[in-house]
């Protein structure tokens, strides 16, 4: 694959799959500065993906499993050197100037409280992905998937009575 | 609520966009990089520029003085000529090639992004202008009459050397990309907007 087919392909990726990706950012990265960052280390992944794609998963998928896989990795890392927010700073990431449903931020903060390979779930279960691909993207076992997703519903549920 | 209804919530966010791109804050972050691109590579070209013609010089000069002169190390030293003078030229061209941009965000954008070409060409290029380096060498300690283990660690050298470039190469080409991807988003969101009306 040549870089100029490389480069078509993501462009198209983006234009298509920038809001899955927001998603993602979103429920890994609270503050603005980390919000640019992980967008960032989530597009380059992707572009260095393009060349492997086989097509054995749809697209939604493969942008999933590379997002959610860097946003873990990325985690880890920011535990161990957290951002000091520094709110002087312009964002090129802005938060869109839409009435916010109230409800969908409540949904993102109950991800947000989640470890890492349970807010991957969250979204995928979202989303309507199967536990099949669930446990395919984010490589465990399909039966792991089943317990944690139960688990996930039910907490969800129960809290979301409260609001 | 109910599962069901919960999805409802996030599907909700499909129709209307989560972000929204600050152009002035790209901007500023494209500047930024631009700035550093040239920055680091004035550093690189004067430093290429020094050492080329100093051990060139050196190696001249060395070679000169000695009572059976080596034709390798002569060859080594023309080498490294022209890779000063050959530098001095891209740099020369780099340079004359800023009045081509506007101060503009897409202007700004495609200079950084030309900067970024610039250094990752220019850092390919010095990576393998290792091999003829190396060869020269290997062929001097040869030619000289020293120990083959001299020239197999002047090898071993080089090619360490060549994989500390290679690694530098690699840092230049993810700060390529890193500007494609802001010259992406930005082409990006001003479709989005035209579509919006």
């Amino acid at each position: 694959m040549t870089e100029k087919d490389q480069s078509q392909i993501f462009e198209s990726w983006l234009t298509q799959y920038k809001g899955l990706i927001f998603k993602v950012v979103r429920a890994y990265a609270d503050i603005s500065l980390d919000q640019d960052d992980l967008f960032q280390e989530i597009t380059i992944q992707i572009w260095h993906s393009v060349p492997s794609f086989r097509q054995e998963s749809s697209v939604t998928t493969w942008i999933y499993r590379i997002g959610l896989n860097t946003a873990i990795k990325w985690t880890t890392r920011k535990k161990r050197n957290p951002t000091e927010a520094i709110e002087s700073v312009r964002h090129v990431l802005q938060e869109s100037r839409t009435e916010p449903d109230e409800r969908l931020i409540w949904l993102y903060e109950e991800i947000h409280k989640l470890d890492a390979i349970d807010r991957s779930l969250t979204l995928l279960l979202l989303d309507s992905f199967s536990y099949k691909e669930m446990a395919i993207i984010l490589g465990i076992s399909e039966s792991n998937v089943g317990v944690k997703i139960n688990r996930i519903k039910k907490q969800l549920i129960t809290k979301s009575k409260k609001i | 609520m109910e599962f069901d209804e919960l999805q409802k919530v996030w599907d909700s966010q499909n129709d209307k966009p989560l972000y929204a791109i600050d152009e002035n804050a790209l901007h500023n972050r494209i500047i930024s990089k631009k700035n550093k691109g040239r920055h680091i590579s004035n550093i690189s070209e004067f430093l290429t520029i020094l050492v080329n013609f100093a051990t060139g010089a050196f190696i001249l000069g060395i070679n000169i003085l000695k009572e059976n002169p080596n034709i390798s190390m002569y060859l080594l030293s023309a080498w490294m000529f022209s890779v000063a003078v050959y530098t001095l030229v891209s740099r020369s061209r780099r340079i004359k090639n800023d009045n081509l941009f506007d101060r503009s965000i897409r202007g700004d954008l495609f200079h950084a992004v030309s900067v970024a070409n610039y250094q990752v060409k220019f850092s390919r290029l010095m990576r393998w202008n290792i091999l003829p380096i190396s060869l020269f060498m290997v062929l001097s300690v040869m030619e000289s009459g020293k120990s083959i283990w001299l020239a197999v660690g002047t090898s071993v050298f080089l090619i360490l050397a060549n994989y500390a470039a290679g690694w530098e190469h690699n840092i230049y080409k993810t700060r390529k990309l890193e500007l494609e991807i802001l010259r992406d988003m930005l082409e990006n969101d001003k479709q989005g907007e035209l579509a919006a009306g």
